[in-house]
């Protein structure tokens, strides 16, 4: 059955207010064109979730879009400390979201616990530390310090999470939604399968036979994708491997633009809300910087070689 | 006896200093800038064997370009291994394979516990920082962590706003009481004017070396906490020409690393 469609339909009926969203990518394949949709369409109240985060998850705390944040890291990495993060915890602008902080270690290992259906999962980080301290909208859920029952020694346990809805950005996808990923993978594997319905945005579709010849790039089976976006371009200014680089200069357009709310809200109109889809975003880039600018983001071709699974 | 060339800047010699701390086959975990171009150095040098990776997911990168953050570009194409977050983080660095942690920090204190989650209170923040990302779990179970800092009240305390990174915690004993495995730790502190390094008795940073330009007394009196001088306290060995070599000509050709001049690291 094919689940193909656009991302303003894949958001509209499958993101509702008040979710948790597991929002796959970091710089390598961030779900761009599902983030903006996201924003154009105004949902509110949503719990977000990753390990490290950057450009993506501040323009969706600075729109207002979220309401709680279970957190290990945001910046705009080059180009310093997160700004609308930062405003909205430092003066409540738009408002002050509610962040509970884990580590590089125990977010990843709550996402692979709640895809493998544990309950939790004992971490050997934090302990010590005031990370320990700071206990927000999970309250003493946040963790839970045990003797161990085999060996007595001391031990951190930490939730499994399971989001409602993952969104994250691939390289090619089926129509059913087997997803196929390479490159640096962040938590995106485990953060998918922990959720309940994972949404697929890929650069091409490709057929069940292509996916067939190379299986083992598949990390999300398409049983549990509920939707399959085709968007060339679609982490920009992230990159996806084999496809584009890394927009720099947008990145340093983002954060000059995100120094102020006024600044922030006409990127906002221009980038987000001043076009309709990813399709129109793009021809805006091209008109706005020029095609040769677009064209020195293409990847160039250094192909692997061929792999055979044939027995 | 190596030459020393004099025309070295400041970053160039805290980065030779964390590339000497790195040994021959070392698993080091790194992100960018400074233990980047530390460990390269090392391996370009003394360590041709060690290994770098980053948490994102990366083993042994083989990147054409500075990497800019541990999700680059660049650090994808021929690496000899790409997982992810629970594959670094779980099965390298929980599982106990990781030699050499590099962490960086907008406070430092005494104990080498690390900041970089908040500047004032933590409810009423004068500065929101980042949070953790890898640091945290970095700290805790490398083998060896060494810290870079700039060296002013600013940025060491006697004791951290908030401990987002456990060094010694509160002292002797403080990681054996929370159950971090035996033997990891802080190891030093790579400063602008010096390196210090942790009593093993008290877990207190001391004065091993000052740099070049500097004095004990002017290290002594930037210094926050009452820093002990080492009874073998002497000037840091400067950049030696097989370091600046691999540094400029290999693995900074653009010099990129003149932008730490500008944050501070004179």
């Amino acid at each position: 059955m094919s689940k193909i469609m656009t991302t303003q339909e894949a958001i509209t009926r499958f993101v509702n207010d008040g979710d948790f969203l597991f929002i796959g990518g970091y710089i390598c394949r961030p779900p761009f064109a599902a983030i903006h949709e996201i924003i154009r369409q105004k949902k509110k109240d949503l719990t977000v979730v990753r390990s490290n985060t950057a450009d993506d998850f501040d323009m969706l705390i600075g729109a207002g879009c979220v309401k709680r944040f279970i957190c290990t890291f945001i910046s705009l990495g080059l180009y310093g400390l997160a700004r609308c993060f930062r405003r909205s915890i430092e003066k409540g602008i738009p408002h002050k979201i509610e962040i509970e902080e884990y580590t590089n270690l125990s977010l990843p290992l709550m996402l692979m616990a709640g895809a493998l259906g544990m309950p939790f999962v004992p971490v050997k980080d934090m302990v010590g530390t005031d990370l320990m301290k700071i206990k927000s909208f999970m309250g003493d859920n946040k963790y839970k310090f045990i003797d161990s029952p085999f060996d007595g020694s001391p031990v951190m346990l930490v939730p499994a999470l399971n989001p409602d809805v993952a969104i994250i950005h691939v390289q090619q996808a089926d129509e059913e939604g087997n997803a196929q990923m390479w490159g640096i993978g962040g938590d995106c594997k485990w953060g998918a399968n922990a959720a309940k319905k994972v949404i697929v945005s890929c650069e091409r579709i490709v057929s069940r036979e292509v996916v067939g010849k190379d299986p083992s790039r598949t990390i999300v089976p398409g049983f549990k994708v509920v939707a399959v976006t085709e968007e060339p371009f679609g982490a920009h200014p992230g990159y996806t491997p084999g496809f584009y680089d890394v927009d720099f200069s947008f990145g340093y357009l983002y954060q000059q633009a995100s120094n102020t709310v006024e600044g922030f809200q006409a990127f906002l109109d221009e980038w987000v809300f001043g076009v309709k889809n990813r399709t129109e975003y793009i021809n805006h880039y091209i008109q706005k910087f020029g095609y040769e600018q677009f064209k020195k983001l293409w990847a160039k071709f250094d192909y692997s070689y061929p792999v055979s699974y044939a027995y | 006896m190596s030459e020393h060339p004099n025309d070295y800047i400041k970053p160039e010699l805290m980065a030779c200093c964390g590339a000497r701390e790195i040994q021959d086959g070392d698993i080091v975990i790194v992100g960018t800038g400074f233990p980047t171009m530390s460990a390269n150095i090392a391996r370009y040098t003394h360590a041709p064997n060690a290994k770098l990776m980053q948490e994102s997911g990366v083993y042994d990168a083989r990147p054409l370009r500075p990497a800019l953050s541990v999700g680059d570009p660049c650090l994808n194409p021929g690496a000899a291994m790409i997982g992810g977050l629970v594959d670094v983080m779980g099965m390298f660095l929980q599982g106990g394979w990781i030699d050499v942690g590099f962490l960086a920090g907008s406070q430092v204190d005494k104990y080498g516990n690390i900041n970089t989650t908040v500047i004032g209170d933590y409810n009423a923040p004068k500065s929101r920082l980042p949070g953790s990302g890898g640091a945290n779990p970095i700290g805790s179970l490398a083998k060896k962590v060494l810290i870079i800092s700039l060296h002013d009240t600013r940025h060491m305390a006697e004791k951290v706003d908030f401990i987002t990174t456990p060094g010694y915690i509160d002292g002797p004993g403080s990681r054996e009481k929370w159950g971090l495995p035996a033997n990891t730790g802080p190891s030093v502190i790579i400063t602008n004017k010096a390196v210090l390094r942790f009593d093993k008795t008290t877990k207190v940073a001391y004065l091993e070396s000052y740099h070049p330009d500097t004095s004990v007394d002017e290290v002594v009196k930037l210094t926050p906490w009452k820093l002990e001088v080492s009874d073998n306290v002497h000037e840091t060995e400067p950049p030696r020409a097989e370091e600046l070599k691999a540094l400029r000509e290999i693995l900074d050709p653009f010099r990129m690393i003149k932008i730490y001049e500008k944050r501070g690291y004179v």
